[in-house]
């Protein structure tokens, strides 16, 4: 073509930028960044401190304009992420230093979070006046609401005058019984189950407030009666099981032997004594309450002991009354008298009891109760303090003293309560018995006086006697004495010289045994009358065994001879007949020489015994004659 | 507690120790013994561990059935001078000396026991046992108590002519050792008094060796 045409190569501008051009003039360029690599240096520009999405734009047309500018600057990095790394490795800075400031601060021991001081809120004092005044208004109307609850009750009892307040009654209540709560009612309890009773009756009562009778004071009177009883009204009132209603009493008598099926029969007279008025006075109708619980209770677990117990004669419970035989021929009654409420409200008349109970008895039992109770809730407490409770002292030291199996066993046996009281009832039954055989035999023997004195002291099961037989005016020659322990149904029996007589509880032993006692006294009191008179006492024996064979006891028989020797007495003493007392001579009256005897000296063996005829004699008792017979044979 | 003799029927060579004592039975019951139940004395040891220093003390503790609430105990201390402690004390001294069972260990192959029937004559009760170790058979125990007395001088002869009367020629005249000494023959009789003669047989079944 012409010369004039200049070839024109028209080509894309170059993307890549270069990044040298050799010597030899080629060009080499950068590689064209991946869309990876794109990315990053995106992200590079990416200020992570302002992140909102408004400045992304501003990012973007900056990254645009700093694009050309920023190729120079930067020096490659040497990973993509380096920035964000390090932008997020300094966010994690900070959070553990924000995470350790807090924990330091938690501890309070080396940093301590102190609060600001802020700016005061600004007051608004009307509006804190009207907050008090609402609060004010709402604590007075609770106030005055129950002040004026507390002015109507006062109004209300100054009206009333004559019932007493409700609450001091119940105070009152408190004192003596403890009431709970339950639900709305007031309920108390009277049983003795804190005393220690194991009684499965309960015993709660209920207390309400006596509500007012129709009949007010001002109102006429329905009848002409009841206005006059003056009977104190209460503002409670109180109600009571109604079997525990009424007044009870345990009747303890002892009964001959009749006929004793029927008097098993015999039911014992309720005597209603408890006049019923509604609004009785609560105290003494709480504590009948209380002694019908316990009467009951003490029936209850004696007529247990009377089914269990094994006796030669079986005990007979009937009905309310319990029969023991205490003695053959003699039983024991302990009868529950129980009288309800006569709904009538008339007062009855007591009737009489028939025959009088023995209140001794009686009180020993409510005893005996008691001490069940209190062994209940007393446990003896062992020394050292840290021993097992519950064995008694006894048993404690049945190991250090090597207590053997009988004692151990003694340890295990107890009484129960109706053998404790037949027990007592057999000594209370023999000691009369015993009193009644003492006083008889000293009524009806005169000759030597006959004194019995009595132990003050004594257990319910055993008392002792002293018994003193002396002659009258002669009581410093001779005294027999005698101990007789009345256990329940023997008789011990000590003498002076060291025997031990153990008799039953028949009267006639000892009546028999005093006898023979008083018969050896006279002849004790004869020898040592002897003594003083200066006789000898030439042969005695205390149980003789010549004569007639005696009912009881043996005779005894003494031969005493004067200071001459010429005279001589022999006394003979049985408990049957008498005394007899016969005197002899030495140098005979009435010796005759005959065929046999020839010689005179043969006088002085001495004569016959002749009989004294005593009931003839002078002498206000038998020593005093003995003496005067002494007398007046030693001057002839 | 009536004073109590305590002897060691030495075993005939022809017989077993069993029937020794079948043959002691037969005797008293010839004499008119009543059988009345049987009794157990049994005695453990304890020695004292290494953690108490000084030289080993022993603690026997012996159970006897006649007095079954009670527990005894002697402390064997060879310090000088060698002394005895006794001790009675109540059941509970058992599990005090479990407690102790890191100071006082307990030999359990020196357990000895005397078990045998008790017989009742008149005033006398008769023990007839035999006394084993750890079921090993170690000889033959007869306790004669005099049950009214309880000063051992005063029914020494009575005894020994009862004893001889079924024991024969066992018996010594001299009344026996424990007696002799510290003039126990004068003194009040007590249940250790028992338990000590009980101890003394075992320690002499124990020295014997075999059987």
């Amino acid at each position: 073509m012409s010369a004039y045409s200049v070839n024109i190569s028209v080509e894309a501008p170059v993307e890549n930028q270069i990044q040298e051009i050799t010597y030899d003039g080629q060009e080499i360029y950068t590689p064209p960044l991946t869309m990876s690599e794109h990315l990053t240096k995106l992200a590079q520009k990416i200020d992570f401190a302002k992140c909102g999405p408004e400045e992304l734009n501003k990012e973007i047309t900056e990254i645009d304009k700093n694009e050309d500018e920023a190729e120079q600057s930067t020096a490659p990095p040497l990973w993509p992420w380096d920035s964000v790394r390090n932008k997020l490795r300094n966010a994690l800075t900070e959070v553990s230093v924000l995470a350790d400031v807090l924990s330091i601060a938690k501890d309070k021991h080396y940093m301590v979070l102190d609060p600001v001081p802020q700016e005061p809120p600004e007051l608004k004092p009307m509006v804190q006046v009207y907050a008090r005044k609402k609060a004010l208004a709402g604590a007075a109307s609770v106030l005055l609401s129950g002040a004026d609850r507390l002015k109507n009750l006062q109004a209300e009892a100054l009206r009333n005058r004559t019932t007493p307040d409700f609450h001091i009654e119940l105070l009152r209540l408190r004192q003596n019984f403890r009431l709970k709560k339950v639900s709305n009612s007031i309920v108390g309890d009277l049983s003795y189950r804190t005393a220690g009773s194991k009684f499965a009756q309960n015993g709660t009562f209920e207390v309400t407030k006596a509500e007012e009778d129709g009949d007010s004071p001002l109102s006429p009177p329905c009848s002409p009666n009841a206005s006059l009883s003056n009977k104190p009204t209460s503002a409670l009132r109180v109600t009571v099981p109604s079997e525990l209603q009424g007044v009870a009493f345990i009747k303890v008598f002892f009964q001959k032997d009749q006929d004793s099926l029927t008097a098993a029969q015999l039911n014992l007279p309720s005597s209603s004594t408890a006049n019923a008025i509604p609004d009785m006075y609560w105290q003494p109708k709480l504590e009948a309450a209380q002694n019908v619980l316990f009467c009951k209770e003490l029936f209850n677990q004696l007529a247990k002991d009377a089914v269990q117990l094994q006796s030669p004669i079986p005990h007979i419970v009937v009905g309310n009354q319990i029969i023991a035989s205490v003695l053959p021929g003699i039983q024991l009654v302990i009868g529950l008298c129980h009288s309800g409420v006569s709904t009538d409200g008339k007062t009855a008349v007591v009737p009489p009891s028939s025959n009088g109970h023995d209140h001794v008895l009686e009180h020993s039992l409510h005893q005996l109760l008691r001490e069940l109770h209190h062994k209940n809730t007393h446990h003896p407490f062992p020394h050292p303090s840290s021993g097992p409770i519950g064995p008694s002292k006894r048993r404690r030291l049945a190991g250090p003293c090597a207590a053997d199996r009988e004692e151990l066993m003694q340890m295990t046996q107890s009484e129960t309560m109706l053998e404790q009281v037949i027990k007592q009832a057999q000594h209370i039954n023999l000691r009369d018995r015993t009193l009644f055989v003492l006083d008889r035999l000293a009524k009806d023997i005169k000759d030597p006086l006959i004194t019995s004195h009595w132990n003050a002291l004594n257990s319910p099961t055993q008392s002792c006697v002293k018994i003193n037989i002396v002659a009258h005016m002669y009581d410093t020659i001779c005294r027999t004495s005698l101990l007789i322990h009345v256990n329940e149904t023997t008789l011990k029996c000590i003498t002076r010289d060291g025997r031990v007589i153990h008799m039953s509880y028949e009267s006639q032993e000892l009546r028999d045994f005093i006898m023979c006692q008083v018969y050896l006294h006279q002849m004790t009191a004869v020898q040592n009358l002897a003594k003083c008179m200066g006789w000898q006492c030439l042969a005695n024996s205390a149980q003789l065994g010549v004569g007639a064979v005696e009912p009881f006891g043996n005779a005894s028989s003494c031969v005493l001879a004067s200071p001459t020797g010429e005279r001589l007495i022999s006394v003979r003493c049985e408990p049957k007949s008498g005394v007899h007392v016969t005197i002899a001579q030495s140098p005979r009256k009435d010796f005759f020489p005959g065929q046999l005897v020839k010689e005179r000296k043969w006088e002085n063996l001495g004569g016959s015994f002749k009989e004294v005829r005593w009931d003839k004699m002078e002498g206000k008792n038998f020593l005093n004659k003995m003496e005067l017979l002494m007398a007046s044979l030693t001057s002839s | 507690m009536g004073v109590t003799i305590l002897l060691s029927y030495p075993v005939p060579e022809n017989k077993t120790g069993p029937q020794t004592a079948e043959l002691l039975i037969k005797r008293i019951g010839a004499l008119g013994a009543v059988q009345s139940g049987q009794f157990l004395v049994d005695c453990e040891t304890f020695s004292s561990g290494p953690t108490m220093g000084g030289p080993p003390r022993t603690v026997h503790v012996l159970h006897n059935s006649e007095q079954p609430a009670a527990v005894f105990a002697l402390l064997e201390s060879p310090g000088p001078p060698p002394k005895t402690v006794p001790l009675v004390a109540d059941g509970l001294f058992d599990l005090l000396m479990l407690k102790m069972s890191s100071i006082y260990a307990s030999k359990k192959q020196t357990r000895m026991e005397a078990r045998g029937t008790r017989f009742e004559i008149a005033d006398f009760l008769v023990k007839i046992g035999t006394v084993t170790m750890s079921s090993n058979f170690k000889g033959v125990l007869v306790e004669v108590e005099y049950r009214p007395c309880f000063i051992a001088g005063n029914c020494w002869e009575l005894m020994r002519e009862f004893m001889q009367s079924f024991l024969g020629s066992v018996v010594q005249n001299t009344p026996p050792p424990y007696f002799q000494v510290h003039n126990r023959l004068n003194d009040v009789y007590q249940p250790l008094d028992t338990i000590q003669q009980y101890l003394d047989h075992f320690a002499s079944y124990r020295k014997v060796a075999g059987l």
